[in-house]
């Protein structure tokens, strides 16, 4: 067989497995076209006969889809903002330097990044009750899930922060750069890109993050899309096109993101979780 | 005063202050919590006493009174289950894809990146895609099963107690599989090329490489992959949240989704941290597992 052909008959196979592996993917967006019938149909239609596009807004009004989306958005950007403000200096120390400090600087923050949200959020919860958080619940979210994803953020950062040389570092402090000025006009912008993938990283996590908001959000107009997506899906629920449309509506956004940043999002996140 | 400024901006203090902070932050978020848990783990907490620090001491009693509650054993059981199933299925699928993937033909390394969609989506979102998928009547995975011949009658994943783990261990493999996948293939391309062709020379076939070079030369990153699978597969709680919501009748409960539920549908927060206590340990010993098997990885 020649090279061609064998490229081609690999390609065909990877594109039917590929098919099958988001086919749940696919399902989401045809179930959510399909008017309420169609959806119970037997044999099911694998391609909605008449696209009910008009879902999409009555989903959106009817479950007020906007300020839950809106809410997911403050709870992610706070979140974003919070682990890259500090984590990104962690991890510059971390990758800087390399004694018996650092290493157990980074066990501790292994060791951290491991800890299941739900087994945290009785001891958070119970002490945010104490000291008056809950009455800012957004923000308390904000700081749980601050806690609990920067671990991950200074690994991906520091191992962007090795790749940047030391060497080019000191020629600035050479020329008379203080640390700081060394730090911002050469370290960082040479980091800037991994930075970012790993902040878009920590904003998809937080974005759809469920247990921390369900648990201290008590207030409706607060809460997330994900705990709006949870009260929908009531235990006998038979408006699974409206289900479905609201999940597409929630996740394309981030779907879309992903598949254009495909390549940096996919070399980062392997450099920092084994390397 | 101006002393520590100036070391601040150009010194040592710089290095201190960066990481200082971050860990002053963990350490109250994540490092106080967790003490805060096994010292509610000794104690007697429920809504009226959940303002105050000190509650009636109660010694072991959470501990030997959890060990008494009937649904204790089913449900570690069905953690273990879970644990098992979800990572065996993630990393043999994850693998498979890997080596497939790794032959390096026109596009391979965009189509494999595309896997990680699943990986990338809201937990409850997935949740909801499969609770549908899975669903009794109308769900089209029995539609599947039935054409294919493999069932006569549908299966009630959801509401069969015989099934109702199985659901999500379903929908956790299709979730972490390709990030199982992804880390997989970083392991392989980083198998020296030369190996292979020196058994080639020697006459080997594929399933001697495979046995002979392949899996020994992968041990650490297949440890790594392993040790992470448990880690975040312990921390598996949207998809239960979503598609069986541990029921029923506990019968696809787990440690992890019981111990939320005991502390904020039943306000049990003394049992519910006394959970949390001996999952944390778990989870803990993965992560050794874990750090010691990217250890040299992690200080490169």
């Amino acid at each position: 067989m020649s090279e061609t052909a064998r490229n081609r008959l690999m390609l065909a196979i990877a594109l039917i497995m590929a098919a099958i592996y988001l086919f749940p993917l696919y399902w989401m967006y045809v179930t959510s076209l399909k008017s309420g019938s169609e959806m119970f149909a037997n044999p099911p239609s694998f391609w909605p006969s008449s696209a009910q596009w008009q879902t999409f807004a009555f989903v959106w009004e009817s479950r007020n889809m906007g300020r839950y989306l809106w809410n997911s958005t403050v709870i992610a950007f706070g979140s974003v903002a919070l682990i890259a403000l500090l984590g990104t200096g962690c991890a510059y120390v971390l990758a800087r330097y390399r004694n018996v400090w650092v290493d157990i600087g980074l066990f501790l923050i292994l060791m951290l990044q491991v800890l299941p949200a739900s087994l945290m959020i009785t001891p958070i919860f119970v002490g945010f009750t104490q000291v008056g958080l809950l009455d800012y619940p957004r923000f308390a979210v904000i700081l749980a899930i601050a806690a609990k994803s920067m671990p991950f953020f200074v690994v991906l950062v520091r191992a962007t922060f090795m790749a940047v040389p030391m060497e080019l570092e000191e020629a600035a402090l050479v020329d008379g750069n203080s640390r700081v000025g060394a730090f911002y006009k050469i370290v960082l912008p040479l980091a800037r890109n991994g930075i970012l993938v790993s902040a878009i990283l920590i904003f998809m996590q937080a974005f759809g993050e469920f247990v921390y908001s369900k648990s201290m959000i008590q207030d409706v107009s607060l809460q997330p899309a994900s705990v709006g997506l949870n009260s929908f899906m009531g235990p006998n629920t038979s408006e699974w096109n409206n289900i479905m449309a609201y999940a597409t509506m929630y996740v394309t956004p981030i779907l879309a993101i992903f598949v254009l940043l495909q390549r940096r999002i996919v070399s980062g996140l392997t450099s920092g979780a084994l390397k | 005063m101006r002393r520590i400024l100036s070391s601040v901006r150009d010194g040592r203090g710089f290095d201190i202050v960066l990481v200082g902070v971050p860990f002053a932050f963990l350490f109250a978020l994540a490092g106080l919590p967790l003490i805060y848990n096994i010292l509610m783990s000794f104690q007697e907490v429920d809504m009226f006493s959940l303002g105050s620090v000190i509650r009636p001491f109660v010694g072991v009693d959470n501990y030997v009174a959890l060990f008494r509650q009937p649904e204790t054993w089913p449900i570690l059981t069905n953690t273990l289950i879970f644990v098992v199933g979800s990572i065996a299925g993630q990393f043999v699928i994850g693998f498979g894809l890997a080596l497939f993937f790794w032959t390096n033909f026109p596009g391979a390394s965009w189509l494999r990146g595309l896997f990680l969609v699943s990986w990338v989506m809201p937990g409850l979102v997935v949740g909801a895609i499969w609770n549908w998928i899975l669903s009794g009547d109308f769900g089209v995975l029995n539609f599947f099963l039935r054409e294919s011949g493999l069932i006569t009658a549908n299966i009630f994943w959801r509401s069969d107690p015989s099934f109702s783990l199985w659901a999500v261990v379903i929908a956790n493999i299709w979730l972490g599989t390709s990030f199982n996948m992804i880390l997989l293939s970083v392991g392989l391309s980083a198998i020296p090329g030369d190996l292979y062709e020196a058994a080639d020379m020697d006459g080997a076939n594929a399933w001697q490489r495979f046995w002979t070079i392949t899996l020994p030369m992968m041990r650490s990153t297949i440890g790594a992959i392993i040790a992470l699978g448990l880690i975040f597969t312990l921390q598996q709680f949207d998809l239960f949240a979503a598609i069986t919501d541990g029921g029923p009748n506990n019968s696809s409960n787990v440690a992890q989704y019981w111990a939320w539920d005991l502390s904020f549908r039943q306000y049990d927060f003394g049992r519910g941290a006394t959970i949390s206590v001996i999952m944390t340990v778990f989870v803990m010993f993965a992560a050794a597992v874990y750090v010691r098997s990217t250890r040299h990885e992690v200080r490169g």
